[in-house]
């Protein structure tokens, strides 16, 4: 029973990280890889709104939220735009240099110590018994409500609004998107700054769970073998293939070695990409552009 | 004289910095106008409607010389999106709808300029009255559409920016006869119905020359003839080379057409 809470909770984090990756990947085709240090970032936002804004933990909550979204955007705005018509790996190797200079920049400014977000904030995170004798977090029960409505979100955005629509227009045929009058840097920053705000999101819930060091950005890379496994340009891939990553994971910790853990969604990625390259619900015909 | 709608003078495009495309092009459209141009494989046509529209980073191309005038600004090497914004948008040859959206979604994500919900709903609606066949398609996706069913949407999602100029590349492309005929009588309805007007760039030199106002015929990236279509049609060159026929009613021999085209190069 707790195995498959676990499970559950793991898989609620990568998806709910795995989704940045995919919202960026399908609109332009660039693979953020500073996706793990954009979500630090955002944990350490919250660390800084705490401590600034002492009323009430929601209002930091809403604060940090905000200038997630705004990083993300001003990310796009003032860095990738550049890299706007350049061959795609000069963007991908542009956000790997950005997520290093990011890193540096938290650890001067924030120090690599371990910090706790949830003592700033004033918040507790008493476990919950559930039924079956299993046991979760207040804020791990948090994080899986949180995905479940992210996703809920993001599907009915893509689907009913005009500029989901459009966000998926972009993404198929942006010369085409763009003679109809649809303006893609608008478009490309939404999504960046969506995926920013989803990842910090699932950054600052690990954070008020278990605590905030550099280490997280190691979550965030384990993050993209999921996304990987689902097929990059889908949102249901990345739920499906964060529960397999996920599930692969709990399991060899649990029945193996608990040193396993960084290895195995690496290792479920290789065995994905040896069988099916375009992972479950990828579109086949991407994979020539990767 | 009235003031021409669109107005190209010069048009020099250059892609990749290196190779140019067209040079010294010159035409212009009037209010009301259908303007026809011709052109075999690689004449610049589709270049020249690309220049006008508006190119992006990808493309790797400019406009290096001339100029690009409508309603009276200048709009080369304008971003596509704000050219669309001012009325003149494009239906392109190929990728001319979105293929994983459905017939709605591909009138709902163009952007409308200025316009309200209620002038939005009713741009759409015109769509449908126009082209009442997609009605029934609403829910289907674009990819799985016939070729003149996505020809229907394509000038559809068109018509839903209320362009003053319409620029059509290939309407026939690939299509039948009869389907040709009836898109092209479709397309005098739009003209006629909403007041705008329409550059057409066409290989299938008769259908286009037959509902034209105008014509104008390229080659290899530079203008060789204009003029007024009926005058175009009787032309000796029109004949052989876009309507195969020749004056004494048989076809020339590949040999002949050769020649010809090396000595028409000298006085073109």
């Amino acid at each position: 029973m707790q195995l498959g809470v676990n499970i559950i909770v793991l898989a609620a984090i990568y998806a709910l990280i795995a989704c940045g990756y995919v919202l960026i990947y399908r609109v332009s085709r660039v693979l953020n890889l500073a996706h793990g240090e954009l979500m630090m970032l955002g944990s350490y936002l919250l660390l800084a709104t705490a401590s600034t804004f002492t009323g009430h933990p929601l209002v930091a909550i809403a604060v940090a939220l905000v200038l997630s979204l705004c990083v993300g955007a001003l990310v796009y705005l003032f860095l990738m735009r550049k890299m706007a018509g350049e061959m795609v790996l000069a963007a991908v190797l542009t956000t790997i240099a950005l997520g290093i200079l990011l890193r540096g920049v938290m650890v001067i400014v924030w120090s690599a110590q371990q910090q706790y977000p949830g003592q700033a904030l004033g918040v507790v995170n008493p476990a919950i018994a559930l039924p079956g004798g299993a046991r979760i977090s207040t804020m791990a029960a948090l994080l899986v409500l949180a995905t479940a409505v992210i996703y809920g979100a993001l599907f009915a955005f893509l689907r009913f609004s005009r500029w989901g629509v459009r966000m998926r227009a972009a993404g198929q045929n942006p010369l085409l998107a763009a003679q109809r009058g649809i303006n893609l840097h608008a478009i490309y920053a939404l999504a960046w700054g969506l995926s920013t705000l989803t990842g910090s999101i699932a950054g600052m819930l690990i954070s008020l769970d278990s605590g905030l060091t550099g280490t997280m950005v190691l979550i965030g890379l384990k993050a993209f073998p999921a996304a990987l496994v689902g097929g990059l340009d889908s949102l249901v891939g990345a739920l499906f293939g964060a529960l397999i990553v996920a599930a692969a994971e709990i399991s060899l910790i649990h029945y193996v070695d608990p040193l396993l853990s960084d290895v195995v969604p690496f290792l479920v990625l290789i065995v994905m990409l040896i069988i099916r390259p375009w992972g479950l619900f990828g579109t086949r015909e991407e994979l020539d552009r990767v | 004289m009235t003031v021409p709608l669109l107005s190209v003078e010069k048009l020099e495009v250059v892609y990749h910095r290196a190779i140019t495309a067209v040079q010294g092009i010159s035409l212009s459209v009037k209010p009301g106008q259908i303007v026809a141009v011709l052109g075999n494989n690689g004449a610049g046509k589709t270049t020249t409607l690309r220049a006008v529209s508006g190119f992006l980073g990808l493309d790797d191309a400019r406009v290096t010389e001339g100029n690009i005038v409508f309603k009276g600004m200048r709009i080369e090497n304008r971003r596509p999106d704000k050219i669309t914004h001012l009325g003149l948008v494009l239906v392109p040859e190929r990728d001319k709808v979105f293929p994983n959206l459905t017939v709605a979604e591909n009138l709902a994500a163009p952007v409308a300029h200025r316009a309200g919900r209620a002038e939005r709903r009713r741009r759409e609606a015109l769509v449908y009255e126009f082209f009442p066949q997609l009605a029934a398609l609403k829910g289907r996706i674009a990819g799985l559409l016939s070729g003149g069913e996505r020809q229907m949407l394509a000038l559809g999602s068109a018509l839903v920016g209320s362009p003053e100029l319409l620029l059509i590349d290939e309407l026939s492309l690939g299509l039948a006869p009869v389907a040709v005929e009836s898109l092209m009588r479709r397309l005098v309805e739009i003209r006629d119905g909403l007041g705008l007007s329409i550059l057409l760039v066409e290989q299938n030199a008769s259908i286009a020359l037959e509902i034209a106002d105008y014509g104008y015929v390229l080659e290899n990236g530079r203008l060789v003839l204009d003029g007024d279509p009926k005058r175009l049609l009787q032309h000796q060159d029109i004949r052989e080379f876009y309507l195969g026929q020749t004056t004494s009613g048989e076809r020339k021999s590949y040999r002949a057409v050769k020649q010809y085209r090396r000595s028409r190069r000298w006085y073109g």
